[in-house]
C-alpha cells in the first residue's frame, strides 16, 4: 500500500537479526523492510517468537540489526553511537514497556516528564498538562508508583511517551498485563493521541482486539512480514491469524 | 540443603566475591598486624641474641632506680673493675661497656638523627675483644683522647672522611675528634636505624659518662665454667675485691649471657607489646567495622534471594533449612575469606616492614614471622565473625512466607519500625542518662557503658535517621545535578536500613577519629593556655632527650653570663625513690628559676628548697597527705638516702609532682643534666640581637634547640601529634572499609535494579548520567556517615575531655578545621567508592533488563 500523501516516519529495509552463528544461529528477523508512517497508529502482530519485539527495538534503537538499515526520521541508526543514540530515544522516540514502565522512586509527574528532564528540557508545559487531563491523571500526580494500579501506571507511561512530542511511540505489548477493560482505557488513549494530536505510534501486540484499535497491520511469522491488513476489525485480524495456522 | 547451598554459592560467583571481600578486609588487618609484630619481636630477638652471641657473664651495678614509664637509671661501676674481672680464673676476655647519649655531626655541620625523637644516637666504647661484635670495616680502631670511629650508615650519611676531624656531641658538650675508621655491628651496618660514635675506654668514658666509669663488663669465659659457675665466680672476686676498698660504695652483680639477652629481650618486648597492642586494637576495630559490611551483604542478597528462598519454602524446605542454607554459604564464605585475608595479611605485613625501612629504621630482616596462632586466630575470628554477621539475615531468610514466591518484585522490606524507633531512643536515652550522671558527679568507670550504649543506639536509630538526613544532605545534589542528583538522593533514602548499614563503618569511624582530634585538639589548647601562664621567660633550649641525655648543665650557666641576657635557669629531671616509690624529680636551681617559670608556688618562696627540702604539688600532697611540714625519704640512684622536709607547695605540675633543689644532687656520680634551659632576655636588647647570641652559645654545644616562646609552646603541642598517629591510622582504616562496604553494597544495589537501569537508559539516560546517579548516591551515603559520625564523635570527645579534667585537661576545643577536612574526605570517599559500580551501571544491557521478568 503506498499513499503519496503519506511520510515515513520510521523504516527498515532489507533488515536482518541472527543470533548466534552457524548451525545454531536463529534468524529472528530476516529480510524486513517495512515503512511506518506519521500520524498512523501501525499494529505489529505475529505468534510468539516471530521477531515482533526484536524489530521494534531494531527501529527503536534499543538494539542492532546484524544487516540491513533502519531509519528515523531520516537518520540511520546503524551510523550513531551511544551517546547520540541514547538522545535519539530521549528526543524523538517515545517509550511503552508491558511492564516495569516507571521508575519506583519518582512521583508519575517525575516518571511523565523524566526523558525532558534528562534532556535538561523544560518541555512544552501546555502540552503536557493537556497530556495529563488526556490520561485523567490529575489527581494522581503526587503519587509514586507502588500506589498506583497497574491501569494507571500504563496511563503513565502513555503520558510519559506522548509528553517530550517525540515523532514516534514505540509500544511493545501495553496492554498484555491488564484486564481487558483496563486495557481497551489504554488502547483508547493511544488512538486518542493519534486522531487528536497526530501521533505516530507503532505498537506490538498477539491480541487481534488490541490490534484492532490500529491503522494499520504488519504480520510478522517467522522473521518474515507475511501480510499486511488496513482498518481492521478484530474478526478480520483473527481471520487472518487463523489462516496463517496459529 | 547442604548441595543447594553451594550450588547458590557456585551460583553467584559475583556475589561470593563481594562477600568474601568485607571479610578479607577485615581478617587482613588482624593477620597482618599479628605478622608484622610478630616479626618484629623476632627481629628484636634476634638482634640481641646477636648482641650478646659471645657474652657468657655480664657485670652490671645492682643499684638502680626504677621510675614512672619503664624508665629506670642503674649505676655505673668503676672502670678498674675490667682488670680484675680479667684477674679470674676462668675468663677468657672482657670489656668495659658504655651506652650513652654522643650525636656525629655530619660534614655539612649538622648533626645526624633527630633530637630525641626517632632512632636513638649513641656514644660507645670500641674494644676489639672477643666479646664485642664491633669490627673495622675501613681504618682502624680509635686509640687515645683524640681518635673516634663512626658506624657505617653515618660515614655515609653525614659524608665524613677518614683521616678528617669530625664533631661529636655528648653529654658534656662537643668535641672535635679525628676519625680514624668505620666499623660495623656484626654485618649489620647500623643497628635499629641508630647512630654509633665509639672511642676507646678511657675516652668514652670521660666523654660520655664519668671519668673511671663503665656502665657494664661484657666477659667472655675460657670454657672450663658453666656461665652460672663463671657468674658466680665473678661476683665472689669482685665482692672482696670492693669490701677490701673501704672508699668504693658500688654493688655489683653478674648476669650469664642467657640471662641479660633475656632480660634486654624482654624490654624490648614490653615496648614493642604496647606497640602490638595498639596494632590488634585497630585491626579489632577493622573487624568491627568490616563486620557491618558483612551483614549488610548478607542482608541484601538474602533480600535478593526472597522468592527463591521463597520457592524452596512453597515446595517444602522448612524454615530451619532455608535458614542453616544461608549459614552454610557464611561458613563457606567466612573460611574462604579468612583464608585469603591471612594471606592478604602477610602481604600487608610486608608492607609495613617496607614503611619502616622507607623511615630509614634499619631492622636487620630476619624474614616474616607467621606463627601458627595467627593462622589459626585469623581463621576462626573471621569465620565466627562471619557466621554471627549473617546469622540474622539467615534468620529473617528462613521467616519468609511461602507466597513471596508469587510476589512480583522482591524488595528488602524497607519500613522502618515503630518498634526500633522505640528500642534505639530508649538505648540512646539511657546512654545519654549514665554519661550524664557521670558528668553530674557519678563515678567515671560509667563513661563507658554510656557511650556504648549511645554509639548502639544510634545505630539502632540509623534507619529511621537516614531517610530524612540523606534527603537533606541531597539536596544540594538534587539542586545542582537536576534529574540525576535528585534521582541519586532518593536512591539513598530509598531503602533506610541499607543505606544505615553502608554509612556505618562511615560512621563509626569518623566518629572515633574526631573524638581523638577532639582530644588532641583540647590538650593542645591547654598546653598553649598553660605555657602561656608559666613560662616567664621568652626563649627556650629544649631537648627530647628526657630521661636519655640531655643538656650540659653548663649550657644554663654559660647563657646566664651572656650580657644580653637578663635570666637563664636549667631545669633538670632525675630519677629517685620517694618513700619507696620510683618517680621523677624536678630539679631546679633555686636562686635563678624563679624568674623564668611559675610554679605558682602557694605561700612560699624558691628560696626555701634547699638540699634538705623539697616541694611538692599541691594535689600530690593532698592525696599522699604530705603536708607542708611533713618529710618524706627520697632515696638517690647512687643508693645515697636522703630526709627531706615538704617545704612548701606549688599548683603548676607540669614539670611533675616534686621539686628538688640541684643542691641534693650535686657532688654525687648521678648523671645530671637539664631537660630544657628557660631564658629571659634584656628588654633593651632587640630579638635578632638576642636570638643571635643565644644559638651562638647553643651551637657551642651542639644540643638541644633554641626556640621562642611561641616555638617552644608549638613544640609542646607537638607531642601530641603523636595521637595523630592515631587519628591517621584510624582515618585510613575507615576509609579503606568504607569505600569497601560502599562498592559492595552498590553494586549489589545495581544488579538489583537492573530492570530500573535498563528503562532509564531505554527513555534516554545517557551513561554519564547513570554514572552522576550512581556516584551521587554514594556521596550522599558517605557524607551521611560523615554528619552523624562528627555529630557523635564531637559529643564522645567532650564526654572524654570531661573524663580527664582530673588530668588538668579543662577546656574543650572543636575540631572544626578536622571536622571540614573529613567532610571533604567522605566526598571523595564516596566518588572513589561509586568508580567500579558506576562502570558497572552503564554496562547494564538495555534488552535483557528489560525482558527479565
Ligand atoms: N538475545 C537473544 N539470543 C538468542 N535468541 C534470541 C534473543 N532474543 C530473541 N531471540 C530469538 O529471536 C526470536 C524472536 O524473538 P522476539 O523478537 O522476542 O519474538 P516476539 O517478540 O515476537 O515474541 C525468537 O526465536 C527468540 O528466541
Ligand atoms: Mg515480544
Amino acid at each position: 500500500m503506498t499513499t503519496s500523501t503519506l511520510t515515513v516516519a520510521a523504516s527498515t529495509k532489507n533488515a536482518f537479526k541472527i543470533y548466534g552463528h552457524g548451525d545454531e544461529a536463529v534468524y529472528a528477523l530476516r529480510d524486513v523492510s517495512v515503512d511506518f508512517y506519521e500520524g498512523q497508529f501501525t499494529a505489529i502482530m505475529g505468534p510468539s517468537g516471530s521477531g515482533k519485539s526484536t524489530l521494534m527495538h531494531c527501529i527503536a534503537g534499543l538494539d542492532e540489526l546484524t544487516k540491513g538499515s533502519a531509519v528515523i526520521d531520516g537518520v540511520d541508526l546503524s551510523t550513531m553511537k551511544d551517546k547520540a543514540l541514547t538522545e535519539l530515544r530521549r528526543e524523538k522516540i517515545g517509550f511503552i514497556f508491558q511492564s516495569f514502565n516507571l521508575v519506583p522512586t519518582l512521583t508519575a509527574d517525575e516518571n511523565i516528564r523524566l526523558p525532558l528532564m534528562l534532556g535538561n528540557n523544560k518541555g512544552n508545559e501546555e502540552w503536557i498538562q493537556n497530556v495529563i487531563n488526556t490520561v485523567h491523571l490529575r489527581d494522581r500526580l503526587t503519587h509514586r508508583p507502588s500506589e498506583l494500579s497497574g491501569g494507571q501506571q500504563q496511563r503513565v507511561a502513555v503520558a510519559r511517551a506522548l509528553a517530550s512530542q517525540p515523532r514516534i511511540i514505540f509500544a511493545d505489548e501495553p496492554t498484555g498485563n491488564l484486564d481487558s477493560t483496563t486495557g481497551a482505557e489504554i488502547l483508547t488513549f493511544m488512538r486518542k493521541a493519534v486522531d487528536d494530536l497526530n501521533q505516530t505510534i507503532v505498537m506490538v501486540t498477539h491480541d487481534p482486539v488490541a490490534a484492532a484499535y490500529a491503522d494499520r497491520i504488519i504480520f510478522l511469522a517467522d522473521g518474515h512480514i507475511v501480510d499486511e491488513m488496513t482498518e481492521p476489525t478484530a474478526e478480520r485480524v483473527l481471520d487472518r491469524m487463523k489462516s496463517f495456522g496459529n | 540443603m547442604f548441595r543447594i547451598a553451594l550450588k547458590g554459592i557456585l551460583g553467584r560467583k559475583a556475589r561470593l566475591v563481594l562477600t568474601s571481600l568485607a571479610v578479607i578486609i577485615g581478617t587482613a588487618f588482624l593477620a597482618g598486624t599479628s605478622v608484622f609484630s610478630a616479626t618484629l619481636n623476632a627481629t628484636f630477638n634476634n638482634l640481641f641474641t646477636d648482641v650478646f652471641k659471645n657474652v657468657d657473664a655480664y657485670v652490671r651495678s645492682s643499684q638502680v632506680i626504677e621510675g614512672e614509664f619503664g624508665v629506670q637509671e642503674r649505676q655505673r661501676i668503676p672502670a678498674a673493675l675490667v682488670e680484675d674481672v680479667l684477674a679470674v680464673p676462668g675468663v677468657k676476655a672482657a670489656a668495659g661497656d658504655i651506652q650513652a647519649f654522643a650525636r656525629i655531626v655530619g660534614a655539612d655541620g649538622k648533626p645526624l638523627g633527630t633530637d630525641g625523637q626517632g632512632p636513638p644516637t649513641f656514644g660507645g666504647v670500641f674494644t676489639e675483644s672477643f666479646v664485642s661484635l664491633w669490627k673495622v670495616v675501613d681504618g682502624r680502631a680509635p686509640k687515645g683522647p683524640n681518635e673516634a670511629v663512626v658506624d657505617e650508615a653515618s660515614f655515609q650519611k653525614g659524608k665524613l672522611t677518614i683521616g678528617k676531624p669530625v664533631k661529636i656531641i655528648g653529654q658534656a658538650g662537643s668535641r672535635e675528634f679525628t676519625l680514624v675508621g668505620v666499623t660495623s655491628y656484626g654485618d649489620v651496618r647500623s643497628p635499629g636505624g641508630a647512630t654509633f660514635a665509639l672511642f676507646d675506654l678511657p675516652t668514652a668514658s670521660e666523654f660520655l659518662a664519668k671519668p673511671g666509669f663503665v656502665d657494664d663488663i661484657l666477659v667472655a669465659g675460657d670454657g672450663s665454667l658453666s656461665d652460672a659457675a663463671l657468674s658466680q665466680r665473678i661476683t665472689d672476686a669482685l665482692t672482696k675485691k670492693i669490701a677490701a676498698d673501704s672508699s668504693a660504695t658500688a654493688k655489683i652483680e653478674t648476669l650469664t649471657g642467657a640471662e641479660i639477652t633475656k632480660e634486654t629481650q624482654d624490654q624490648i618486648g614490653s615496648a614493642l607489646s604496647f606497640f602490638g597492642i595498639l596494632l590488634s586494637v585497630f585491626s579489632f576495630i577493622a573487624l568491627g567495622v568490616g563486620s557491618f559490611v558483612i551483614y549488610n551483604v548478607f542482608s541484601i542478597s538474602a533480600a535478593q534471594r526472597e522468592r527463591e528462598n521463597a520457592l524452596l519454602r512453597a515446595i517444602g524446605a522448612s524454615k530451619k533449612q532455608v535458614t542453616r542454607a544461608m549459614l552454610i554459604e557464611s561458613l563457606v564464605v567466612g573460611i574462604f575469606g579468612s583464608a585469603v585475608g591471612l594471606v592478604g595479611g602477610i602481604g600487608l605485613s610486608k608492607g609495613l616492614s617496607a614503611l619502616l625501612r622507607a623511615l630509614s629504621i634499619d631492622i636487620p630482616s630476619s624474614g616474616l614471622v607467621v606463627k601458627t596462632n595467627t593462622i589459626v586466630e585469623t581463621l576462626v575470628v573471621g569465620t565466627l565473625v562471619t557466621i554471627s554477621s549473617a546469622w540474622l539475615p539467615a534468620r529473617r531468610a528462613g521467616k519468609v512466607p511461602p507466597l513471596a514466591a508469587m510476589r512480583s518484585t522482591a524488595v528488602e522490606v524497607i519500613a522502618t519500625g515503630r518498634k526500633r524507633t522505640i528500642i534505639g531512643f530508649s538505648v540512646m536515652g539511657v546512654g545519654a542518662a549514665v554519661v550524664a550522671a557521670v558528668v553530674a558527679g557519678a563515678s567515671t568507670s560509667l563513661l563507658g557503658l554510656g557511650i556504648l550504649l549511645v554509639f548502639i543506639g544510634t545505630i539502632v536509630l540509623g534507619p529511621v535517621i537516614v531517610r530524612p538526613v540523606s534527603l537533606f544532605l541531597g539536596r544540594p545534589a538534587a539542586r545542582f545535578r537536576g534529574i540525576t542528583g535528585s534521582m541519586a538522593r532518593q536512591n539513598s533514602a530509598r531503602n533506610p536500613k541499607r543505606t544505615a548499614r553502608t554509612a556505618s563503618p562511615v560512621l563509626i569511624g569518623v566518629a572515633l577519629v574526631t573524638a581523638v582530634t577532639a582530644l588532641a585538639a583540647s590538650i593542645k589548647g591547654q598546653i598553649n593556655d598553660v605555657f602561656t601562664q608559666q613560662l616567664k621567660g621568652n626563649y627556650v633550649v629544649s631537648t627530647n632527650n628526657r630521661g636519655f641525655g640531655g643538656l650540659s648543665p653548663s649550657l644554663a650557666t654559660d647563657i646566664a653570663a651572656l650580657p644580653e641576657v637578663e635570666a637563664a635557669s636549667g631545669i633538670g629531671q632525675i630519677i629517685g625513690k620517694v618513700d619507696g616509690k620510683g618517680q621523677f624529680l624536678t630539679s631546679v636551681s633555686p636562686d635563678t628559676v624563679s624568674s623564668v617559670w611559675n610554679f605558682g608556688l602557694i605561700n612560699v618562696d624558691m628560696s626555701a628548697l634547699t638540699a634538705d627540702s623539697i616541694f611538692i604539688s599541691r594535689k600530690k600532697s593532698e592525696s599522699k597527705m604530705l603536708p607542708v611540714g611533713s618529710s618524706v625519704t627520697v632515696v638517690l640512684p647512687d643508693a645515697t638516702t636522703h630526709r627531706l622536709k615538704v617545704a612548701g607547695l606549688y599548683e603548676q605540675n607540669e614539670f611533675g609532682d616534686y621539686l628538688v633543689s640541684k643542691a641534693l644532687s650535686a657532688n654525687t656520680t648521678i648523671a645530671s643534666f637539664d631537660v630544657g634551659v628557660y631564658i629571659k632576655t634584656n628588654s633593651d636588647v632587640s630579638a635578632t640581637k638576642a636570638r643571635a647570641a643565644l644559638q651562638k652559645a647553643v651551637d657551642k654545644y651542639g644540643q638541644g634547640t633554641l626556640l621562642d616562646k611561641q616555638e617552644y609552646i608549638d613544640k609542646n603541642s607537638g607531642n601530641v601529634n603523636q595521637l595523630l598517629g592515631l587519628i591517621y591510622g584510624l582515618l585510613f582504616l575507615s576509609i579503606i572499609i568504607s569505600i569497601v562496604g560502599i562498592i559492595i553494597t552498590l553494586l549489589l544495589s545495581v544488579f538489583e535494579r537492573q530492570r530500573e537501569l535498563g528503562l532509564l537508559r531505554a527513555v534516554g539516560m545517557t551513561r554519564s548520567q547513570v554514572r552522576t546517579t550512581v556516584r551521587w548516591e554514594s556521596i550522599i551515603t558517605s557524607l551521611l556517615g560523615a554528619a552523624l559520625g562528627i555529630t557523635l564523635g564531637i559529643g564522645l570527645g567532650w564526654v572524654i575531655v570531661f573524663a580527664l579534667r582530673d588530668q588538668g585537661l579543662t577546656t574543650f576545643s572543636l575540631p572544626v578545621g578536622s571536622a571540614v577536612v573529613i567532610v571533604i574526605l567522605s566526598f571523595f570517599v564516596g566518588v572513589l567508592a561509586a568508580v567500579y559500580p558506576a562502570w558497572r551501571a552503564t554496562k547494564v544491557d538495555i534488552l535483557s533488563a528489560l525482558n527479565t521478568n
